[in-house]
Order: C-alpha cells, then sequence, then structure tokens
C-alpha cells in the first residue's frame, strides 16, 4: 500500500495516494477535472492547458495544471474557484476557435471529449470572427489511419504513443506556433503494427479507422468486453456492434496485460466475421466439389465413418488437429472427444514450430507478465516480439525503457527491440546452440552479468525455423543455471494454445496441466473413464503417420496445416495419402478443401467461453452477434458427433463445460464463468503449483541443424500472415508483405539483384520464389522469409538456402 | 519528465556506406557527430551542413541526417520544420531577410521591406525565376540600434534606407559575389550601426545558411 | 556618478583589436580562469554569490544561487546561452563580436565551478559574425591550452563547442534550449524542475547562463567579491548593457549602472526624442515587458525592485523609446506578432491566444475594428495571463504567452483612446503622419 496523504479538493478533506497526480487522485475521489494531452499510461506533458485548478501552497495560491502537479501532504486544491473556471473556459474557447463545427459527420460526434467538455466546462459561445486556420482535408497517414489536421488540437497524444509507448516514432509534430500540425515525413506512413491506438486515444476526430470511419454513431453502437484471440496475451478488447455487426475493438485499460493498447491486428482482425465467404452449411464432397448437406445427414456420416475407420483400425487410426484459436470450452470438447469417443491420443493443437508442450504447459517457475515491471534483467531469446506477440512487446519495451531493466536481445535478424536492448547477439540460423554453448562458456560477459541478476525474466521460443523447437528450453535452461530464481516464460505460436494445452490438447497431456498416463496432480480416472494412457503423437507424427497410411482419419479443427507446417511437401503429401477429413471451420482454407466434410463454425464473438493466456490468466470471452446462416459452436458439433459414434460426452452447453472443467481440470478448480464475471473481472491466474507434477525436465543440447557456408535463411513469423481471418478481413489483407525476401544491401549488391526483382530460392527441403526487399538493418549473409504468406516459398526449416535471380 | 527521452530508432550500422554524401562532407559530419555525447544531439548542425550540400534542405538530406542521428526522418523533420532557417524549398544564392520588428519598423523598416519587394519583384517568401535573390522579412535580428537593419546570407547590414536596399538588389544581380562580406556590404549599403565593427575580416558568407568562410566551417572543429 | 566600464572596458579601450588573443591576454586576460583552477567549487560559488551578480538573460536571478542548486550528479554541463533573440536586445552580440575571449574565459570559470567537462555555446542562428569570432576565439584557446586536456597545465579537462541555433526566439528561454540541444524541437519543459540545474541536458545538472553574465566572471575574480559588490552605488551589483533603441538620437548598448533615472537614460545618454518630436511611451526591458509612459514613470530610478513595484521589468535590458508620431495599435501588432510567429505552439492559450490577438490587432490596423474589439483582446489576454496582473498568473508553460500581453495591458491603460479613434475612423489615424515623416 502507497502511504496516504491528506489534501483537500473543493473544500472537502480526503485521504490520496502520495505522488499520484493531482488529476488522478481527484478523479479518484469523485472530482473530475477536465483535459485532453493527459492519459494515464502515458508521460504527462500538461500541453493544452485544460486542467488548470488552483492551489493552496506553502509558498502561496498557484495555477497549476492537475495532470502535471503530484499531490502532497497538506495542499488545498480548487477546481473551479473563479481563476480556474476562466482558465478552463479560456483554454476551451481558445481550442474551438479554430476547430471546425462539422460535429454531425465527424466519427467521434457522441463520444468526443471535445463536444462532452465544452459543454461542462466551455464558455458557452465562441467569440472568434476571424479565419479559421484550414488543411487539406483528411490525409491518409497510413494504410489504416486518415488525419483530419483541422480538427487537431495538438494534444501530443498520438506522437507520445508512437514515440514512447510503441516505438515507431513516424508522426510528429511539424512546424511551430498556430501553424504546428501533426504529420508524417513525406512519403514515409505511419507504418506501425500499433496505428489504431491513436485513433482511439484521440480526443477529437482528428484520427480515425478505415474500417469504422463513417460506419457508425456511437450511441448505436452496442457493447461487450472480451479479449481479443490474436495475440497469446489476450488484450482486454470491448467489441462494438451494430446490427449484428462488429464495427469494431477498442482497447480496454487491463493493468495486468495491454494497458489499454492493441495491436492493429488485434484492433482491425475482426472483419472476416462479417464476411460473405463464410462456411454457412455443412458441405460434402461429391467428386472435386462440395454440396451443401443438412446437419443431422452430414454428422451421421462423419460419425459413421469416423467409427469404420476406428472399428477397422483402432483409436491410433484417428487424429485431430488444431484447437487452439477457439475457447477453452471448444478445445476441452474436442480433448475429451479425441478421447472418449475416437479412442485416441494423437491430438495436437500446436503446429510444427512451436514449442513441447510440456514445456509449454509445464513450466514451473513460469513467469507472469506483470515480473517484467519489476525485472531487473529481460532476456529475450526467441521471436521478434512485435511481430508475434504484441503485447508483451509493449510490455517489454517500458520496462526497458521507463522502469530501469536490462534488456539482453538474441536473435539473428534486426527486431523490433534492438533500439532498447542494453546488449544484442546476433547469429546465424541454425547457431543458435553454438552460440549458447560460448554464453555458458562465459564469452559474452555482459550478458552473463545480466543473467545474474536478482529479477530475471526470459522470454523464450522458437527464434528461427533453422534453429527448431528444442533451443528454447535449453535457454530456459541457461537462465535457470545463471539464476535459479530466474522466471521463464515459454512462448507459443497460437493465441490459445496455453488454453488448449491445458486442455489436454496434445498426445501427453490430460486437462489441467495433467500427464497423459494421468498420475497424480488431482486427476481422476472417474472423469473421463477408460481412455488410452499411452503418449500419443504429436503434428509432425501424425503427418508422417498419415502418410505412411498408419493414421486414416483426420479431424481438423480451426487447422490449416499446409499453411502452418513449415515442411510443404511433408504436409501436401500426408492430406493427400488420408482416407477420410473432416473439418470445422470458419471458412474454406487450403487443407480442408481437400477434405470429405466441413463442418460451419461459430467464430469470436458469436459465442461465450474462456481463454488462457500465457501467463494463465484465464478471461471470459462474450459474445455479441449471432453467427451466419447454420453455423455451430465447435462443442455442439463434437458432442454430436460423438454420440453418434455411441459414446455421448456429456456436454450440454459452453457454460456446463466450464464447470467441468473446473471440477476435473486440478488447476481450474474454482475458475469458472460466475467467477469471471462477478468476482474476477480481470481473469484469473491459474496456479503454478499444479503444473509441477508433470516436471518437465529441459531436453538435453540438441544439435540438429548448424549454419553452413553459404546464405543463411531466417524463416519466421510477421504479424500479418496470410491466415483465414486476415485473407478475409480487408483491411488488414493488403498489408501482408506476400512472398518476400529481405536481404542486406551488400548481399543485394553480391548477388546483383535490385528490389523489386524476383529471385529464386532453393533448400534442400524445398524451392520458391520471392521478390527482394532490400534492408538495412538486415544481418548481412542472411536471407529473411516471413513465413505463412500467400504463394511464399516453401523452404522447410533448413539453415542455408541458394538464391539466385529468376528469369522473367 | 522523469525519464530521459527515447533517443536511437531503427539501427542502421552500415549507413555510412550508403551516404548519399561526398567523403569530405562525411567526415564533416562524423566530426560533427563526434562532439556531442549523444548523436541526436547533431540534428541541428547537421541540417545545416545538408542544406549546404543541395542548397536547401531536400526530403533525401533529412533522410541522410535520420541515419547520422539514429533517429526517424520523421523526427528529423519535426526538428527542421520547427526553425526559419531551415528552408525546405530551394533558395536563391542571395536571401535577403528585412527585420520587420518593433525597433526596425519604428524607424522604417515597413518601407525598406517594400522597396526591396518592389525593386526585385520577388514577394516575401519567394525566389526569383533565375534562383539568385529570395526575400523574406524576418523576426528581430539583433540590430535594433543600427535599425532598419537586414541581412544577406545572415551577414548583417545596418541603417538601410529604401534607396540603399533598392541598389543592394540591384548590385547582388549584377556583382554576383561567391562570397559575401558583410563588411563590404554594411559600406555600400548600410549607415548608421548598433555599435563599432572593428577592422575587417576575410571571411564571408557562402549561402543561404550559416556556414561561413571558404569552407562553411563554423562551429565544426 | 559615470559608471566604470567593465564588460566593455576593452573594446572601448582597444576598439580595433579587442576580440584578439593577443589584446586579451595582454590586458590580463586568462589570468583568472587560471586561478579559478585552484578554488574549490564552494568558494568559486560563494565568490560569485557575494559579488551580488544578477542573471542577464532577463530573469535577474542570482548567479552564484543558481551555481548553488546544482545537483551532485555528474556528468554536469554548461550552456551559455547566446540565443538574444528579444526584440531590441544586441548587447550579446556586441560581446561576442567584440571582446569573445571575455565571455570564453568567464564560461571556463563558469564550468570550473560547477564541474562540467563539457560546455556548449548556443548562438542563434541569424548571429553569423558573432559565431565566427566566438569559433575563432575557442580555437585560439584550444591552442594556448586553456581548453581541451589538461587546462592551464591542471589535469581539468574541458571541451567548448558552438552549437547553433537555426530561427527560433523560443530557444532562448532556457528548457527550450537544453530541447534544443538534445535534437528535439525546442519546446520548453514542464517546470518543475525550476532550474535545469537539478535537471538539464540529458537529464544531467546543467547551468544555463548568459553571455553577458559570464563575462562579468573575471571581472569579479579579478577585483574581488566585495569590490564588485560596491563597484557602483546601487542594489544592483554590477553594470548592466543596456540596449537602447527605437526612437532616440544616440541608440545603441550602454553599460551603466543601475539607480539612474529613465529620463537620465533617454534624454541624456539617449540624446532624447530626435526631430523635437515628443516622446510618447516606451518598453523599459525589452519586448516581454509592459511599457512605461512619461507621466509616470519618467523620474522613476531604474533598478530592479523600482521597475518591478512599476508593473514591469528590466528584463534582457532593452529599451524601446517611441515618439509620438508612433500608432500604439501598430506597434502592439508588430510585438504581438513577433510573439505569436515564435509560440512554440504546445500550450493551446499562446497557440491560440497569441494568433487571434494578432488577427484582431491586424483588422483594427486596417479600418475594419468593433468597438468591442478592445475588450474582446483583453479577454483574450486573461485567458493566457490570468487577471491581467504583473508578474502575469499563468495559463502556459513558459512565459513566452504571457509576454505577448505586455503591449495590450498599454493599451487598456494608456492608448484606449487611440484604439476607438481607429475603430470610430475605420483605419489609423498615423498613417498621414507617418507619411510625411
Ligand atoms: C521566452 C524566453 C526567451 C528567452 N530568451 C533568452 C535569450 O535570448 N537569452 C538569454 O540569455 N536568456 C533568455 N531567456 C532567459 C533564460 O531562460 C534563462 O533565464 C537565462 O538564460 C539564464 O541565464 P542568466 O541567469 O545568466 O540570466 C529567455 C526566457 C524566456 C522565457
Ligand atoms: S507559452 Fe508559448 S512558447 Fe511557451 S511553451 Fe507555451 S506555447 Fe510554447
Ligand atoms: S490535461 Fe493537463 S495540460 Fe492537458
Amino acid at each position: 500500500m502507497p502511504e496516504l496523504v491528506r489534501i483537500t479538493i473543493d473544500g472537502r478533506e480526503v485521504e490520496v495516494p502520495a505522488g499520484d497526480l493531482l488529476i488522478k487522485a481527484a478523479q479518484d475521489q469523485g472530482t473530475y477535472i477536465p483535459r485532453f494531452c493527459w492519459h494515464e499510461r502515458m508521460r504527462p506533458v500538461g500541453m493544452c492547458r485544460m486542467c488548470l485548478v488552483e492551489v493552496e501552497t506553502e509558498r502561496g495560491k498557484a495555477l497549476v495544471t492537475a495532470c502535471t502537479y503530484p499531490v502532497a501532504e497538506g495542499i488545498s486544491v480548487e477546481t473551479s474557484s473563479d481563476v480556474a473556471r476562466r482558465s478552463q473556459e479560456a483554454v476551451l474557447e481558445f481550442l474551438l476557435a479554430n476547430h471546425p463545427l462539422d460535429c454531425p459527420v465527424c466519427d467521434k460526434g457522441g463520444e468526443c471529449p471535445l463536444q462532452d467538455q465544452a459543454l461542462s466546462h466551455g464558455p458557452g459561445e465562441s467569440r472568434f470572427v476571424e479565419i479559421k486556420r484550414s488543411f487539406e482535408k483528411p490525409i491518409p497517414i497510413s494504410d489504416l489511419v486518415l488525419l483530419d489536421r483541422e480538427r487537431c488540437i495538438l494534444c501530443d497524444r498520438c506522437t507520445r504513443f508512437s514515440d514512447e509507448i510503441s516505438g515507431d516514432p513516424l508522426i510528429q509534430f511539424l512546424d511551430r506556433g498556430n501553424k504546428t500540425e501533426v504529420n508524417t515525413f513525406p512519403d514515409h506512413p505511419f507504418s506501425s503494427y500499433f496505428s489504431g491506438n491513436t485513433v482511439q486515444i484521440c480526443p477529437v476526430g482528428a484520427l480515425t479507422a478505415r474500417p469504422y470511419r463513417f460506419r457508425a454513431r456511437p450511441w448505436d453502437l452496442a457493447e461487450v468486453e472480451s479479449s481479443s484471440l490474436f495475440d497469446t496475451a489476450h488484450p482486454r478488447i470491448a467489441i462494438h456492434a451494430s446490427q449484428n455487426e462488429v464495427l469494431r475493438h477498442q482497447g480496454v485499460d487491463h493493468d495486468g496485460i495491454n494497458h489499454g493498447w492493441l495491436s492493429d491486428k488485434a484492433r482491425f482482425g475482426f472483419q472476416y466475421l462479417g464476411s460473405e465467404e463464410r462456411l454457412t452449411r455443412p458441405l460434402i464432397r461429391r467428386g472435386s466439389d462440395f454440396e451443401e448437406i443438412g446437419w443431422s445427414e452430414a454428422l451421421d456420416i462423419v460419425a459413421d465413418r469416423l467409427g469404420l475407420i476406428k472399428g477397422e483400425g483402432g483409436g491410433e487410426a484417428l487424429a485431430v488437429i488444431g484447437g487452439a484459436q477457439g475457447s477453452n470450452e471448444d478445445a476441452y470438447s474436442l480433448s475429451k472427444m479425441a478421447r472418449v469417443a475416437l479412442g485416441t491420443n494423437n491430438v495436437d493443437c500446436r503446429m510444427e514450430d512451436t514449442l513441447a508442450s510440456q514445456f509449454l504447459a509445464g513450466t514451473v517457475d513460469r513467469a507472469r507478465i506483470d515480473d517484467l515491471d519489476d525485472a531487473d534483467t529481460i532476456l529475450v531469446w526467441g521471436p521478434d516480439l512485435k511481430e508475434e506477440h504484441p503485447t508483451l512487446y509493449l510490455r517489454v519495451r517500458r520496462a526497458a525503457q521507463d522502469l530501469g531493466a536490462t534488456l539482453v536481445l538474441v536473435h539473428p535478424w534486426a527486431n523490433g527491440l534492438d533500439d532498447r536492448a542494453a546488449h544484442k547477439l546476433t547469429y546465424r540460423p541454425g547457431g543458435g546452440f553454438d552460440l549458447l554453448a560460448e554464453v555458458q562458456a562465459g564469452r559474452h560477459p555482459e550478458v552473463s552479468t545480466a543473467l545474474g541478476a536478482d529479477k530475471v525474466v526470459a522470454l523464450v521460443g522458437m527464434a528461427s525455423h533453422a534453429d527448431g523447437p528444442h533451443l528454447a528450453e535449453a535457454v530456459a535452461a541457461l537462465a535457470r543455471d545463471a539464476a535459479a530464481s530466474a522466471r521463464i516464460l515459454p512462448l507459443a505460436g497460437r493465441a490459445n494454445t496455453y488454453g488448449a494445452l491445458d486442455m489436454g490438447l496434445a498426445p501427453d497431456l490430460l486437462p489441467g496441466r495433467v500427464g497423459i498416463d494421468g498420475s497424480g496432480n488431482g486427476w481422476s480416472d472417474d472423469a473421463w473413464g477408460p481412455t488410452p494412457r499411452n503418449p500419443g503423437k504429436g503434428t509432425g507424427e501424425i503427418l508422417s503417420s498419415l502418410i505412411e497410411g498408419d493414421i486414416r482419419g483426420l479431424l481438423l479443427v480451426g487447422a490449416d496445416p499446409l499453411r502452418d507446417v513449415p515442411h510443404p511437401l511433408l504436409t501436401a503429401d500426408a492430406l493427400r495419402s488420408l482416407d477420410y477429413a473432416v473439418s470445422i471451420d470458419l471458412f474454406l482454407n487450403d487443407s480442408n478443401r481437400g477434405a470429405d466434410v466441413v463442418l460451419p463454425a461459430l467464430g469470436f464473438a458469436e459465442k461465450e467461453g474462456t481463454a488462457t493466456n500465457v501467463e494463465g490468466r484465464v478471461q471470459k470471452l462474450n459474445k455479441i452477434r449471432p453467427g451466419p446462416g447454420q453455423a455451430r459452436e465447435d462443442w455442439s458439433i463434437i458432442e454430436d458427433i460423438a454420440t453418434r459414434m455411441g459414446a455421448p460426452l456429456g456436454l450440454a452447453s459452453a457454460e456446463g463445460i466450464n464447470k467441468e472443467i473446473s471440477t476435473v481440470a486440478p488447476v481450474y478448480q474454482g475458475i469458472t464463468w460466475d467467477h469471471l464475471e462477478w468476482d474476477s473481472p480481470d481473469g484469473a491466474l491459474a496456479p503454478l503449483e499444479g503444473s509441477s507434477p508433470l516436471n518437465h525436465i529441459p531436453v538435453a543440447l540438441v544439435t540438429g541443424n548448424r549454419p553452413g557456408p553459404g546464405l543463411g535463411l531466417h524463416i519466421s513469423r510477421v504479424m500479418y500472415d496470410d491466415g483465414v481471418r486476415l485473407r478475409h478481413s480487408p483491411a488488414l489483407r493488403p498489408l501482408a508483405p506476400g512472398p518476400v525476401a529481405m536481404i542486406h544491401p551488400d548481399d543485394a549488391a553480391s548477388l546483383q539483384v535490385a528490389p523489386g526483382d524476383r529471385v529464386t530460392l532453393r533448400t534442400e527441403h524445398g524451392e520458391g520464389r520471392a521478390v527482394v526487399v532490400v534492408d538495412p538493418a538486415a544481418t548481412p549473409r542472411t536471407v529473411r522469409i516471413p513465413f505463412n504468406q500467400a504463394d511464399g516459398p516453401r523452404l522447410g526449416t533448413a539453415p542455408v538456402v541458394s538464391v539466385e535471380k529468376a528469369g522473367t | 519528465m522523469t525519464h530521459p527521452r527515447p533517443e536511437s530508432h531503427t539501427p542502421d550500422p552500415g549507413f555510412r556506406e550508403r551516404s548519399i554524401w561526398s567523403k569530405e562532407t562525411q567526415e564533416r559530419a562524423a566530426r560533427i557527430v563526434a562532439r556531442y555525447p549523444l548523436r541526436r544531439s547533431a540534428v541541428m548542425p547537421l541540417l545545416y551542413l545538408a542544406m549546404r550540400e543541395e542548397g536547401y534542405l531536400t526530403d533525401e538530406g533529412m533522410e541522410e541526417v535520420s541515419r547520422w542521428c539514429g533517429i526517424t526522418p520523421a523526427q528529423v523533420y519535426a526538428v527542421a520544420s520547427f526553425y526559419t532557417m531551415y528552408k525546405r524549398e530551394p533558395v536563391g544564392r542571395y536571401l535577403i531577410s528585412c527585420c520587420t520588428s518593433i525597433s526596425c519598423m519604428l524607424l522604417g523598416s515597413d518601407e525598406v521591406m517594400h522597396s526591396i519587394e518592389e525593386s526585385s519583384g520577388v514577394p516575401h517568401g519567394e525566389t526569383d525565376e533565375e534562383g539568385l535573390v529570395s526575400v523574406e522579412h524576418a523576426e528581430c535580428i539583433g540590430a535594433c540600434g543600427g535599425a532598419p537593419a537586414l541581412q544577406v546570407n545572415y551577414e548583417l547590414i545596418e541603417g538601410v534606407t529604401p534607396e540603399k536596399a533598392r541598389d543592394l538588389v540591384q548590385w547582388l544581380r549584377a556583382a554576383r559575389p561567391e562570397v559575401l562580406d558583410g563588411d563590404e556590404m554594411q559600406q555600400l549599403f548600410g549607415t548608421r550601426r548598433s555599435f563599432d565593427w572593428a577592422i575587417r575580416e576575410e571571411e564571408g558568407a557562402i549561402g543561404p545558411y550559416p556556414a561561413f568562410g571558404p569552407l562553411g566551417t563554423v562551429g565544426e572543429s | 556618478m559615470k559608471t566604470p566600464l567593465v564588460v566593455t572596458r576593452r573594446m572601448t579601450e582597444h576598439p580595433a583589436d579587442s576580440h584578439t588573443i593577443e589584446r586579451y591576454e595582454a590586458t590580463g586576460g586568462y589570468s583568472q580562469a587560471k586561478r579559478a583552477l585552484g578554488m574549490t567549487r564552494e568558494q568559486l560559488v560563494e565568490e560569485v554569490k557575494t559579488s551580488g551578480l544578477l542573471g542577464r538573460g532577463g530573469a535577474a536571478f542570482s548567479t552564484g544561487l543558481k551555481w548553488s542548486f546544482l545537483a551532485e550528479e555528474r556528468p554536469s554541463y554548461v550552456v551559455i546561452n547566446a540565443d538574444e533573440s528579444e526584440p531590441g536586445t544586441f548587447k550579446d552580440r556586441q560581446l561576442m563580436e567584440r571582446d569573445p575571449h571575455q565571455m570564453v574565459e568567464g564560461t571556463i570559470i563558469t564550468a570550473v565551478a560547477n564541474q562540467a567537462h563539457l560546455a556548449f555555446i548556443y548562438v542563434r542562428g541569424e548571429y553569423a559574425k558573432p559565431a565566427r569570432r566566438v569559433q575563432k576565439a575557442i580555437e585560439e584557446a584550444y591552442a594556448k591550452g586553456y581548453l581541451g586536456s589538461g587546462i592551464f597545465g591542471s589535469d581539468y579537462e574541458l571541451d567548448m563547442v558552438v552549437h547553433l541555433g537555426a530561427g527560433a526566439y523560443i530557444c532562448g528561454e532556457e528548457t527550450a534550449l537544453i530541447n534544443s540541444l538534445e535534437g528535439v524541437r525546442g519546446e520548453p519543459r514542464l517546470k518543475p524542475p525550476y532550474f535545469p540545474a537539478a535537471k538539464g541536458l540529458y537529464m544531467k545538472p546543467t547551468i544555463v547562463n548568459n553571455v553577458e553574465t559570464v563575462s562579468n566572471l573575471p571581472h569579479i575574480l579579478a577585483m574581488g567579491a566585495e569590490g564588485y559588490a560596491t563597484l557602483t552605488p546601487s542594489e544592483d551589483s554590477g553594470t548592466f548593457l543596456m540596449s537602447l533603441s527605437g526612437h532616440v538620437a544616440r541608440p545603441g548598448n550602454y553599460e551603466l549602472h543601475h539607480g539612474i533615472t529613465w529620463r537620465e537614460l533617454i534624454y541624456e545618454t539617449g540624446g532624447g526624442i530626435p526631430d523635437g518630436r515628443e516622446l510618447k511611451a516606451w518598453i523599459p526591458g525589452g519586448a516581454s515587458a509592459p511599457w512605461f509612459v512619461p507621466d509616470r514613470h519618467l523620474d522613476l530610478e531604474i533598478t530592479k525592485e523600482a521597475t518591478n513595484a512599476a508593473g514591469s521589468m528590466l528584463g534582457s535590458g532593452a529599451i524601446i523609446v517611441v515618439d509620438d508620431t508612433t500608432c500604439m495599435v501598430r506597434a502592439t501588432e508588430r510585438i504581438v506578432r513577433f510573439f505569436a510567429h515564435e509560440s512554440c505552439g504546445q500550450c493551446t492559450p499562446c497557440r491560440e491566444g497569441t494568433t487571434w490577438l494578432e488577427q484582431v490587432l491586424r483588422r483594427i490596423e486596417d479600418g475594419m475594428g468593433r468597438p468591442v474589439d478592445l475588450a474582446l483582446m483583453l479577454d483574450v489576454s486573461d485567458g493566457i495571463s490570468v487577471g491581467l496582473d504583473w508578474p502575469p498568473k499563468m495559463t502556459t508553460i513558459c512565459p513566452l504567452g504571457p509576454s505577448a500581453i505586455s503591449p495590450i495591458l498599454a493599451l487598456r491603460d494608456y492608448f484606449s483612446d487611440e484604439v476607438q479613434e481607429h475603430v470610430r475612423l475605420g483605419g489609423c489615424p498615423f498613417r498621414e503622419v507617418r507619411a510625411h515623416a
């Protein structure tokens, strides 16, 4: 508890935390001081001057900005004395002097702080008869954001955000005095992954978002809170919809997670929900085409065929892939169905590029996101957080920039956090283990020193395909060796991988972080009855077994392995070889286009449930619109199939499933919807203690790949992928870089290629073409290929690549 | 503000290999950067250097500066546009800045300004077709004791009259000096000074930016 | 009493070469910097405090006291404010052009006293010649071993860098200047901290002093703190460079002591109003300062206290004199235009208010004034400086915005008839007068 001081606000004596800014202290005590530039999550700048109040101190009465004034014992504040009121009215009149009166056509109308405060704290009239300042009408400052400069009141919020929070100082104050404007450098758009936040924090309608502009009036919007499943941290959001159509997501300030911020992917990636191409009815294959079919018939056929394969080959002949994009309830039903109805442990929610399931789920010393705030050292050896874990990126950035953490960054390429790293180690893809050995041997003393600190948080994961998933565990071991108190945050690829693993969607796990043999850890054999207890197969093994014919039937749930598994040939062969495939999905995708039956599912915001984020925090997901056509919730489709296979799961509603989870999954005890809605709206952290019986021991050092001579190959994900959700979100789709190969200018010169040239790339796993992008920040002698792009080269996990200019 | 502002962005280790500046200019840039504890501080002198390279501040020039300072071009632009002396449009070889602030105004600077605009045919903020003469009115240039005053490429002339101002324009167009010598111009076109200037100097202005002397090296060593 | 010359003595006695290092050293130059190296920080701060030296940048704050605020953290920096841009002010230019070594020596003393190893001289960009002279002086000092490593044979290291501004008056405000030096926009920082001595350049302790302020330091050390304090009979120690401009017969910089009257300054030193015209009003301390008028202020003593008590300030020491042919609306417009043009733009009242005032004044001068305009201007001014008092109750971050109000107060207090005359005539009553002048 912070120390309290006694102050007087408008004659009322109150106790407030020492050091709080007056504007906040007053607000917490129920006195609203008007403001524009102040934002709780950013450095106060005291620029708009709206929050002027009078403060009586030992040195006399002073006119101060409440947003920059820390409270101190004994001060007395008058928020609407004659002088304060005159100042506030003057500031509002000044702001309105040059502000256009186009409120009726302004997106912000109805939720505009300028409108609201003009009413509550303004003079009521403008005496400005001179000519108003004017600018060329809205200019696009990025693909997603438009700027009306004459509406801008120069509060410095968007510019501060881009500078201090997201670290992309691409919009700035330009010019001076009355000519000051916000703008970008000529022809350098505000291409930030976080640009949408500026729209949300703009206190007027100067910044508007293309996907929302002119689409609705705020008073027509229905709202519900939820958590975004575009980001492993599950940032809190408010979903706004009108006439059953989702129109926008706004960030909600969750203290433990996102502080109100969202990546543009999380903010604008909702348009797919209303896509015309959503699946609305079950489809069945007739020759090379699909035909619509009724639900009951479809389910009969599916149950029948899966039952047949099971009858012939046993449960081992069946497999399930997917389930990491949906709710815990759906994942639980899938997990239970695989074991109880299909009789198999061949289930996996991870794709091949992610970490070991027991490592992800069973790390006992798992870090919480908040641990970043008081960390002495943060080690990030894994994905580029800015590309793949945007919320964690913002939190790590803040910790390194403002909270004094020493950031150690290890990555084969330029990384979104480079400018905040105290130490950066770069290595050739495939050389991760060698570098690790060097660090262990003390050859990077500054890193060893940093890792020896008291409070160390290590974020580990797949930095590059070539290093494979095991490196992360070795890095975790390194951190633990250096400081036993180190906390580890293993990073997975998909948003609800953590929830799905906790529901047992892995070949070696049962719900509640229980090993597949079910021993110990509070798992009761009564929960599911007799189920197979031998470990099943993971995604890679499932795919090779499909080719070999050991597995013949496959259930894909929200999964597109053709896109998501790095080994392209393996996947294609596997999907070609199988006997029978069923897909539950929102859309047709590359993989399920060859399935026998495709069943339409409900998507995000169309159903209720829970999800578990990277730190093990369980939050409630909510519903705001009905789904399209006959689409149904995953769990009910799954229950119906199981029932028809003669093994009903007993699942009757999502809430019922949630109750079941909280009774059978040990670490989820008590985390019910009721609990989340009434007692713990910020979510509940599933305790780590329950993970311990899993006691995952990191694997020994593996040295499979080795960087060879020639050009290194760095394959990793970028924020804008070509997954089905973004593919059907028109605002974001154009932002995916597409099939590109990024190289250093020196390499471009020696390969004699120029930006825009097409090149052919070859590795031992595959080949393909890409367009050259020259990046001065690139690591020389290394080619970077963003994974998951449409028509990208499929190069597998090889560490080296050959590049040559392609003929036209 | 409790923390230093964020400094560096977009690291570009090999930026010097891709510099658009000559080797000589790069060496000067490196010397300038080395004078400051943080390279971002070099943005102002480097902007002058960029102007000297191309006569005014181009987008490419600002991008080059951004690489030297480790900040984004937008951050450079934010600084450049704050100041009146960084010209983001082409400027003539001779920039006439006529002070019209209070002390000069009291002694007739509006008439001097009018005479310059009329005799040159160039209104405030513009440049003649040939790219030789640019005209602007300026706020106080610190010559109030010798009002009305003006500067040509920041070389000062005090005690100017409308007639002398007209002569100055004609002289610039006819003589086209390589290096502008303030003392010489004062003698030709000025009268009363704020104070005595003592002996003459060898150096003069070489362009519409403060990079004085034949090498334009002020503030670089 | 005739003022003993201090900072302008050398240039007065040796007009031809006062700026050279030879002349400087021949007249005792650099001996005090060397002496300072043998003194402790406490001794130096005490010496300057005792001397009563007041800052010459405008705020007239005790220099010794300011130095004593220097925070413990190191490195510390010294920055010399040579951004002199306040209309009417041209004293620092003379000091830099005519006696640059004096300033360099003063800067060395400041750095030693404040344990800084790097000093910046922030010269406004338009000051081509002064910057050149200062640059040359610094180079000469380096060559002599007075700057660089081991200065004057000691083990003290000191570097000095000339940093050119680029045309922004606001960069004279010390925190804006620091931002400008850091390479960000020259916008003033929030107070507190009230002094960069706590957190300044790169958030490190920083002493910012004016050119004239530090030019006094070698003399203070030479004549001793007591000697300096008793140099003149005035309360305000030392001598002051006053820049006289506008409608006076002999404009220029004058080194004077405080305590003389405005009448003496304008009529004796300045030679009175030329062409037999009458004195109408004057600005006692740079464009920021509220105006004085003859019937009330002519016989006031020029001291910091007396001027403040009369509702104005001595500021940067610039006196701008206007005669009776001057249109006060036009003069006001010109001053307000300056502040509007130079506003950094971060505070709403300054950014919007100053431009609004400028637009109204121009409208009045152009003959489109309305009877309500004076009241409107006063209301707008009230929004920048609540209560229209002096010193102002600012609604802004820095005093630039409220400075723009000063001439409007003069319109209210002394020249409201003139404003209404513009409105009544639909034009400027002085246009004719000017045409014949
Ligand atoms: C708007 C504004 C402009 C200023 N301009 C200057 C200036 O040009 N030169 C100067 O020395 N001080 C100027 N000052 C004062 C400085 O902020 C600071 O007080 C001074 O440099 C301190 O030096 P001193 O103590 O030696 O006077 C200005 C202040 C303000 C508010
Ligand atoms: S008062 Fe004016 S100049 Fe000063 S900080 Fe505010 S806007 Fe900038
Ligand atoms: S909210 Fe305090 S100055 Fe803007």
